[in-house]
């Protein structure tokens, strides 16, 4: 179960990095922090589980929605 | 061209195999004096049941501190960034969520799913928060993890409620804010005049009120990161710049 969601955290990962459309990117990033929670949960460590939910689910995303309303959504091709 | 991203890669591939291989081979057993000697002694040194706690608070208080003023100057910066955005494109580019429908800007998004959701999501969500915050010694949670937990659920007013409250006027809450961190300084010297030193606890340990230390830490620090916090979310949704 542990390699399960690891795996998928990986694969969130890497998905956030490579997508081109960067509201994706943070959707997939929150997931990850939503993965990362459970996983801490499953481990026994609470504490690091709430505060994973709270800042990486909650706040980073609203910051990273606003950063993207003010600058643009779809990243350039270099 | 084609070869140096190639190259790159694989150099990148090779790092990373040399930084995690070694946690995967190495056969050296974790360290386990640390965790045994907490167990023995966290609830009779500083009176927390919950030992997260217990070293944050109480043998690590400093680092806390520390990692207090790095949010302050954190938050800051980006609240001096956010008062200079605003006086060049000040009503067309801030996004008016806070504000009565009639003064909000037209691309403002807000649906009446967000607005019901939130608006009643808000004050449970405040609840739990004030709960992590103040049962951070018995229960999983904390200072911290409570503070982030009050200021989403701050956002989740601003962004419900059209009615303009205290809780979401960015000047109430930066005055919060700063009369928390002088607390939290004052309360860090008060163990000097007790002969335990600076961050020590006031309370004598062995007694049944030596928590009451830990949890005045938590409510001060809870109360700082979760009005910070909610600060700078909302200066950044265009609630006001006027600090």
């Amino acid at each position: 179960m542990n390699i399960l969601i690891l795996s998928l955290i990986l694969a969130l990962g890497i998905y956030a990095l490579l997508c081109k459309d960067l509201l994706h990117s943070i959707i997939a990033l929150s997931a990850l922090s939503m993965l990362s929670a459970l996983l801490f949960t499953m481990l026994r460590a609470p504490d690091v589980a709430i505060t994973e939910a709270a800042v990486g689910a909650g706040v980073t995303t609203i910051i990273f929605v606003w950063a993207i309303r003010h600058t643009q959504r779809r990243e350039e091709d270099s | 061209m084609k070869y140096i991203n190639t190259a790159k890669q694989i150099i990148a591939i090779l790092l990373v195999c040399l930084v995690v291989g070694v946690v995967i081979i190495s056969e050296h057993s974790w360290p386990e004096g640390a965790r045994d000697y907490l167990f023995a002694h966290a609830f009779e040194d500083t009176g927390a049941t919950n030992t997260v706690s217990a070293i944050y608070l109480g043998y690590r208080a400093m680092d806390t501190l520390g990692e207090t003023l790095v949010l302050l100057v954190a938050i800051t910066g980006t609240m001096a960034i956010l008062v200079n955005l605003g006086k060049d494109t000040i009503e067309e580019e801030a996004v008016h969520f806070c504000l009565p429908p009639e003064k909000r800007a037209k691309n403002a998004l807000r649906t009446h799913l967000l607005e019901v959701v939130s608006s009643k999501l808000g004050p449970i969500v405040l609840l739990f928060g004030f709960y992590v915050m103040l049962y951070g010694h018995i229960s999983p949670g904390g200072g911290f993890q409570g503070g982030v937990i009050v200021a989403s659920s701050i956002v989740f007013l601003a962004l419900g409620t059209e009615t303009k409250s205290k809780l979401t006027n960015t000047v109430v809450l930066s005055r919060i804010e700063a009369i928390a961190f002088l607390a939290l300084v004052l309360a860090s010297i008060s163990g000097v005049f007790f002969e335990t030193g600076f961050f020590g606890n006031p309370i004598k340990p062995e007694t049944d009120l030596s928590a009451n230390f830990i949890i005045l830490l938590n409510i001060i620090i809870g109360l700082k990161v979760g009005t910070s916090i909610a600060t700078m979310c909302i200066a950044m949704m265009g609630g006001r710049h006027d600090l």
